[in-house]
């Protein structure tokens, strides 16, 4: 940041953390922005590759076994069919959603806080759907077979059971993931040029050029863009809602105890947001540091985040609520003993866990000083990481472990592949992210001088409201 | 090989001669001579249908097996079992008749063949000792067929030795032992009831009459005839007639499961459980929770060495309240509620005088079961529902005691040459006697057995046992009923039998099996006067025709599976004598009831002595009662357990008699107080890859004083633990309305809390009319005759291709079994009741797993089946998830992949083996319903309502299952499925289950209750 704000920073009292820190000009966003990309990488950056990497091979190592042994390397038996897999599948599903939310909705309700974290949020979202995208093939016993859930003119004439809310998983994930990247890679492309652009080497010259799809800033460019940048919003919104209602009818469907309910679809979306905006959150308080983009990434941003954790935090607790209320209103003995058994079974300390970081440990953001304390955000958002992956285990596998019959009850315990396929695809899932911070703007460049100039904008306009009369550029 | 013309799949001969067959008109016309030189030697004949001799040559020269010299050419002519349609057409099964021995008696089975190869055992209809019903032995012993770690030919010190130039070796031996009549030569054998070994057994005695066969069998039925002995003055064989028995009384005789006719007694009993006219009541006093136990009325929880008081309360009490004084000095009374109850048993057993029965288990010392006989007679019981046989059994006496004596002289070197063909004793024997030490001390110990195993460590000669379909033989039921062993396959490896192996004694080990067998009959149909001289030329094919009779009848009883005629008739109940004071001064002498912890010696319900250690069918099959598997345990009661502070899976140093062991403890509602029960036959040393080491060898503690029950156990928790794989790990059903039974009294009430439990549920969705449909498959299970003894399961198992798993999967609840049988506790834990009940998939018309597949992998037929297409199955599980019964299975692993070439012969070819990734479930045996629609359409008619047998159905040796067509009014399934008792399992989920429950009735006394 080599130039001082140019223009006095007008406060807004009703929103006293600005989402810009100063006024720097389009160079100096520039250069702000691409510097990561271009600096020498650093020790520690290659320490947490080399680590991440180890994790992936450990990944990589699971998924082998998997494929080699068959699922038996799991845990998984008859009752709990689904365990560790489905848990984690829906934990990254759900993770997925902040991105679209932040990229579309948000968008379309012009909130401005959004520019400065939605390729972020939308990079996170494609490789959390890309780790969630491999369970539901692997968790097949025939994962060879997977095409078999897609509608393809088979010889045989047979289609998927579209009764099944399985091969509609298989839509619902694969359109979400085609344009969650097909909105994150046009968001990109102002920014591929500037990077092309700006790029020092030949080599890195081409290939961003070649990514830049001959972006050239005209108008008409700018023109055709924002109109297909609304349209993919339009077309991302119904998404954020759609993908997790139908992830909540593999559950809701059913007749299980503990999965066949109602609320599910709205519950899960509330969960899914509140996970998604948890992770966000978990990958932004390092990243803006260490990138040296608190400026652009400001606490105003955190703070938004934190409201809305809040917020779909409480959802989810009168989700919980809601399933305990019909458990007992609805007069089901199998499923008033499901939701006992959450409480008195032999999985309650997950339960607990589940409730502890679902339920309280958002609470402290009612606090404006909690929701600008680091340390205390990074933590909350942490603990709903883990209370979310809790909630997806205790539905799924603590649904299934007791269900109709008591002769037929079991009990789940993970191996190492499971151990291996979770922390694995975590660590996966943090490799792409530094890849990404390491080769990819993880700003929007052309979004943030723009906002730049709307706030400028808004500036005068709180300036001549004030009656200072200064005019705008 | 020559062609045999033999009517290996035909029926009994029709007329006087067979048909003649012939294979061209010239043939038949006489131009060509059928049997002589059409093609020269090693010639192969055209296929004429595929025999299934020849198969398995092919089958031998073309797998890894050749190695095995599996050809032995076959001499003797098997022939089919009638019942069944004779065919040649592949893929069409034979069924043939044989019989296998349980502690030396006959149980009469149907083997079915796929073209050669034997695949399944049934038990058969026509034997008195099985009467259809088919026991987990008896089921799980064709796994032992093909069995990959079988022993082969003969070796001495581990080298292998021809079996010719060893029969040679055998001839010197014997001839040496003759010239002193035999005095260091012994025999240990096997219990056996067998005609042609009594022959072969006098013979040997004739050569060598100084020589002594003794039989050892570990859970022999020895303390029942000494009571016999006690009561009538010589062992009898007590046959216990349950159909017309009112009122039972089982003093520790786990009469359904593992004592006696066991399958005969289960069937009589069941027949008088279930509908609420006629019924039965049962009272068992027993200490360990048994399948009998499971289904008594009043279950009178005690310790095994009070059982013998509480008979005498009973007696005391029939003698001073119901006019019986020669009970009288039998009798003594006990005090508080014990006595209670013995009186109210006593009264009721003398209401039912002449329909009440009282029995006492083989572990009850001699002095109870000739209580009992007085009992019996007192009450007029005797004649009517029990009747006393001479024992068929060549040797009465196999206990422990003749293995004393046996011992003794081993340990004073008078014995040159012992031949065991006895199972493992150095495993079974006592552990006081210490046998594996004595019989370093013999020169010669030659040892036939099947598998490698302790006692063949200890032996210097080594014989490869023939399985019992590979060989022939004789046996007889307790009964007298003899049944010919029919060999259904050549020896897959080289192997010979018993009678081979003791004829080499008398100079005929080359003689075969076969020919003993078949001249023994003869000569027994001779003497009858059947007109036949004996023909020592009559082997295979011999048809001179003064023979022909004997030909016929043979025939005839290789079909039927039993022999008729004289000589082998059953023998007619003896007439006993009561000798009271005798029985009086035994009771006196059985020393007072020891205080403190008792050992409990049983025979494990699946493994019996242990002889079934290696049988992966077995060991993975949950025990009956407490689900246990691959493993046995030191069962205890709950209120023992806590008192010496043991859980189920803690480790425990029990000591006994100065000799410890460590066992894990298994907590057991419903056991007695202060004893523990031993089940045998597990902690082999020397079992192959699926017995060694599965377990705690209860033999180790076992004296020979005292084989049964003990006093003075001592155990000590050591802290450790062990994982014991239980398949079922909730015993109570939660309040849940699950499996039903009731009071026979309440029943009326009960009908409308079971009208609640059937009948249709509200649906949104359109319901399919099957009642439109020529057929609607169902099933109706009876939890009032289910006594819950698993071989439901294990036909299963052998039906339909189910492979075993394993211990570390069955910890982690893999086990694949279709059909399981759920086990719930009643009441309170200390004394708890119990219901099994039968659970496979239900075929839902509403199936909630069908829908949920999103690859039409599990589909509806229109018959209303709920199908499985494995090779549509991707394997998401979900259908699992959805199932609220929980009776999917799916292949986590590839189970099927790992399996012996060997064992694959043994796989039903009807049924498809599935791979690793699929979900498999109950079928209801879609293959039977197929094979007889097939028939039914070959014969232009409707498939009949109770035409298709389930494998289950099948071998339920109490007729519990019932699967025929419901949309036939009159078949049996339909009738039961339109019974008061009738109710659908999660009724209230509308699934529309295709099987329907019925409830258990009981019938306490009311005086008891």
């Amino acid at each position: 940041m080599s130039a001082k704000p140019a223009i006095a920073i007008a406060i807004d009292p009703l929103e006293p953390v600005p989402v810009l820190v100063g006024r720097p000009d389009d160079r100096a966003l520039t250069e702000a922005l691409v510097k990561p990309l271009y600096a020498p990488t650093t020790r520690g950056w290659k320490l947490l590759v080399t680590a991440l990497a180890a994790g992936m091979a450990f990944w990589l190592l699971s998924l082998a076994t998997t494929l080699v042994v068959g699922i038996g390397a799991w845990g998984n038996n008859i009752p709990v069919a689904w365990a560790f897999d489905i848990t984690t599948f829906v934990w990254w599903i759900g993770i997925g959603h902040a991105g679209t939310l932040i990229s579309a909705i948000l968008l379309l309700f012009q909130q401005k806080w959004r520019t400065s974290i939605n390729r972020f949020a939308e990079a996170m979202t494609l490789f959390a759907v890309a780790m969630a995208g491999v369970y539901p093939i692997i968790h097949l016993g025939r994962p060879w077979f997977f095409w078999w859930l897609m509608p393809y003119p088979a010889t045989l004439g047979l289609w998927p059971n579209f009764k099944s809310a399985l091969p509609w998983d298989v839509f619902a994930i694969s359109t979400y993931a085609t344009v969650s990247f097909l909105f994150w890679f046009m968001g990109l492309i102002p920014d591929l040029a500037t990077l092309r652009d700006t790029a020092p080497t030949r080599l890195k010259r081409t290939i961003y050029g070649l990514f830049a799809f001959g972006w050239r800033g005209s108008a008409r460019h700018w023109q055709h863009y924002r109109i297909g940048y609304l349209l993919m919003a339009g077309l991302g919104t119904p998404l954020v809602v759609s993908v997790h209602t139908i992830v909540s009818f593999d559950f809701a469907i059913s007749q299980l105890p503990g999965w066949h309910t109602t609320i599910f679809p709205p519950y899960f979306v509330a969960g899914a947001i509140f996970s998604g905006f948890a992770m966000v959150l978990t990958l932004m308080i390092p990243a803006r540091k260490i990138l040296g983009i608190e400026h652009v990434i400001t606490m105003k941003h955190l703070d938004n985040m934190a409201k809305v954790i809040l917020a779909t935090g409480m959802m989810v607790t009168y989700g919980y609520a809601m399933e305990h209320f019909m458990a007992w209103y609805g007069g089901n003995k199998y499923e008033a003993f499901a939701f006992l058994n959450r409480w008195t079974g032999p999985y309650a300390p997950i339960w607990y866990m589940q409730l502890v970081c679902n339920v309280l440990a958002p609470q402290v953001l009612w606090f404006p000083s909690m929701r600008r304390n680091l340390v205390v955000l990074f933590a909350v958002s942490i603990l709903v990481n883990i209370g979310m992956w809790a909630e997806r285990f205790v539905i799924i596998a603590v649904s299934l472990h007791r269900d109709f019959i008591p002769a037929s009850w079991g009990m789940y315990t993970p191996t190492w592949v499971d151990w291996g396929l979770l922390f694995g695809s975590m660590c996966t899932f943090g490799l792409l992210f530094l890849l990404f911070l390491r080769f990819l703007p993880v700003v929007p460049i052309a979004e943030v001088k723009e906002l730049r100039r709307e706030l400028d904008h808004h500036d005068a306009r709180v300036a001549g409201l004030a009656g200072h009369g200064e005019g705008t550029p | 090989m020559p062609s045999l013309g033999l009517p290996i799949f035909g029926q009994t001969p029709a007329g006087g001669t067979p048909a003649p067959r012939w294979r061209s008109l010239a043939e038949r016309d006489g131009r060509v001579d059928p049997e002589a030189g059409t093609y020269p030697d090693g010639e192969q004949p055209p296929p004429e249908g595929f025999s299934r001799r020849s198969f398995l040559q092919i089958l031998g020269a073309s797998t890894a097996l050749a190695g095995l010299a599996a050809c032995k050419p076959p001499r003797e002519q098997v022939v089919s079992y009638v019942k069944r349609p004779a065919s040649v057409t592949p893929s069409v099964a034979s069924h043939y008749a044989s019989a296998v021995s349980r502690g030396g008696y006959a149980v009469g089975v149907v083997v079915e063949s796929h073209e050669g190869r034997p695949t399944k055992m049934e038990g058969n209809p026509g034997h008195p000792a099985s009467l259809g019903g088919a026991g987990l032995h008896e089921l799980a012993t064709i796994l032992d067929l093909y069995d990959p770690n079988r022993l082969a030919g003969v070796r001495r010190h581990g080298q292998p030795v021809a079996w010719s130039s060893f029969l040679g070796e055998l001839s010197v031996l014997a001839a040496a032992h003759a010239k002193d009549g035999g005095a260091r030569l012994r025999v240990l054998a096997e219990p056996t009831s067998s005609p042609t070994q009594a022959d072969l057994r006098s013979r040997l005695l004739v050569r060598f009459p100084r020589a002594r066969i003794d039989s050892w069998g570990p859970i022999a039925d020895d303390a029942a005839r000494a009571g016999t002995t006690l009561a009538f003055g010589r062992p009898l064989d007590p046959e216990y007639r349950l159909a017309g028995a009112d009122v039972v009384l089982s003093l520790d005789a786990d009469f359904l499961a593992t004592e006696g006719d066991h399958l005969r007694q289960a069937r009589e009993f069941a027949r008088r459980r279930g509908q609420p006219a006629g019924m039965n009541r049962l009272y068992v006093a027993e200490a360990s929770f048994t399948v009998t136990g499971g289904v008594a009325d009043h279950r009178l929880r005690m310790r095994a060495s009070e059982v013998l008081g509480f008979g005498r309360a009973v007696a005391a009490a029939l003698a001073g309240h119901h006019g019986l004084p020669q009970l009288g000095p039998l009798g003594a009374p006990l005090t508080g509620d014990r006595n209670r109850q013995a009186t109210a048993v006593a009264a009721d057993l003398a209401r039912a005088r002449g329909r009440g029965l009282v029995l006492a288990g083989r572990r009850q010392p001699a002095a109870l079961h000739a209580l009992v006989a007085a009992l019996n007679e007192a009450l007029g019981n005797a004649g009517a529902t029990v009747v006393y046989r001479e024992p068929a059994l060549l040797d009465p006496a196999s206990g422990p005691d003749r293995l004393e004596l046996l011992a003794s002289e081993l340990r004073a070197g008078l014995v040159d040459t012992l031949v065991i063909t006895a199972w493992d004793p150095v495993y079974t024997a006592p552990a006081d006697l210490d046998l594996a030490a004595l019989l370093g001390k013999v020169p010669n110990v030659v040892y036939l057995t099947s598998r490698d195993d302790e006692t063949a460590r200890a032996a210097n000669v080594v014989v490869a046992e023939a399985h019992p379909l590979e060989r022939w033989g004789d046996l007889r039921g307790r009964d007298g009923t003899a049944s010919i062993v029919q060999p259904l396959i050549s020896p897959l490896v080289e192997c010979v039998s018993e009678l081979d192996l003791l004829a080499a004694f008398v100079d005929q080990g080359q003689l075969g099996a076969f020919r003993l067998v078949r001249e023994g009959w003869m000569a027994r149909a001779g003497d009858a006067g059947a007109g036949g001289s004996r023909a020592s030329d009559a082997g295979a094919g011999g048809s001179r025709a003064s023979d022909a009779g004997f030909d016929r009848a043979w025939s005839e009883w290789l079909a039927a599976g039993v022999v008729t005629g004289r000589g082998a008739a059953p023998t007619t109940p003896v007439k006993t004598v009561l000798a009271t004071g005798r029985v009086a001064a035994a009771l006196k002498a059985v020393p007072p009831v020891r205080a403190g912890l008792e050992a409990v010696f049983a025979p494990d319900d699946k493994l019996l002595d242990g002889r079934y250690a290696e049988n992966a069918w077995l060991q993975e099959l949950p025990h009956p009662v407490s689900k246990l598997t691959w493993d046995n345990a030191a069962s205890l009661s709950p209120a023992t357990a806590a008192r010496l502070g043991v859980k189920t899976g803690s480790v425990v140093t029990l000591t006994l008699r100065g000799r410890s062991l460590d066992a894990p403890v298994l907590v057991q509602p419903g056991h007695a107080d202060d004893s523990v029960t031993l089940p045998l036959g597990y902690g082999r040393t020397v079992a192959g890859p699926a017995g060694t080491g599965v377990g705690f060898s209860a033999y180790a503690l076992r004296a020979s004083a005292a084989p049964w029950i003990d006093a003075g156990l001592e155990l000590k928790p050591t802290g450790r633990k062990h994982a014991l794989a239980q398949t079922q790990e909730h015993f109570s059903m939660e309040g849940r309305s699950i499996a039903l039974s009731y009071d026979v009294a309440e029943l009326p009430k009960a009908v409308h809390e079971l009208e609640e439990q059937r009948g249709p549920q509200p649906s949104l969705l359109p319901l399919v009319d099957y009642g439109k449909e020529e057929y609607r498959w169902g099933m109706a299970i009876d939890l009032g005759k289910c006594i819950g003894c698993g071989a439901c399961t294990l036909a299963c198992q052998a039906e339909n291709n189910i492979p075993v798993v394993g211990k570390e999967q069955v910890l982690t609840s893999r086990e694949m079994h279709w059909l399981r049988v759920d086990r719930y506790y009643e009441g309170s834990e200390a004394d708890p009741e119990t219901i099994s009940q039968p659970l496979a998939c239900v075929h839902c018309e509403q199936a909630p797993c069908e829908y949920v597949c999103p690859v039409n992998a599990t589909v509806h037929s229109d018959e209303g089946l709920n199908e499985m297409v494995y090779n549509r199955c991707v394997g998401t599980r979900y259908c699992s998830n959805n199932c609220a019964y929980k009776v999917r299975r799916f292949n986590y692993l590839d189970y099927h992949g790992t399996v012996a070439p060997q064992l694959k012969m043994l796989q039903n070819p009807d049924v498809t083996v599935r791979a690793r990734g699929v979900m498999e479930k109950c079928s209801y045996c879609v293959h039977r319903i197929e094979h007889a629609r097939i028939d039914a359409r070959v014969a232009g008619v409707k498939i009949g309502g109770d035409a298709v047998v389930s494998a289950c159905q099948q071998a339920c040796p109490a007729e519990a299952i019932v699967f025929g067509n419901l949309n036939d009014p009159a078949s049996r399934v339909a009738r039961l499925q339109q019974g008061e008792r009738r109710y659908d399992l999660l009724h209230e989920l509308g699934t529309r289950p295709r099987t329907a429950y019925l409830a258990r009735l009981r019938n306490p006394n009311g005086e008891l209750v």
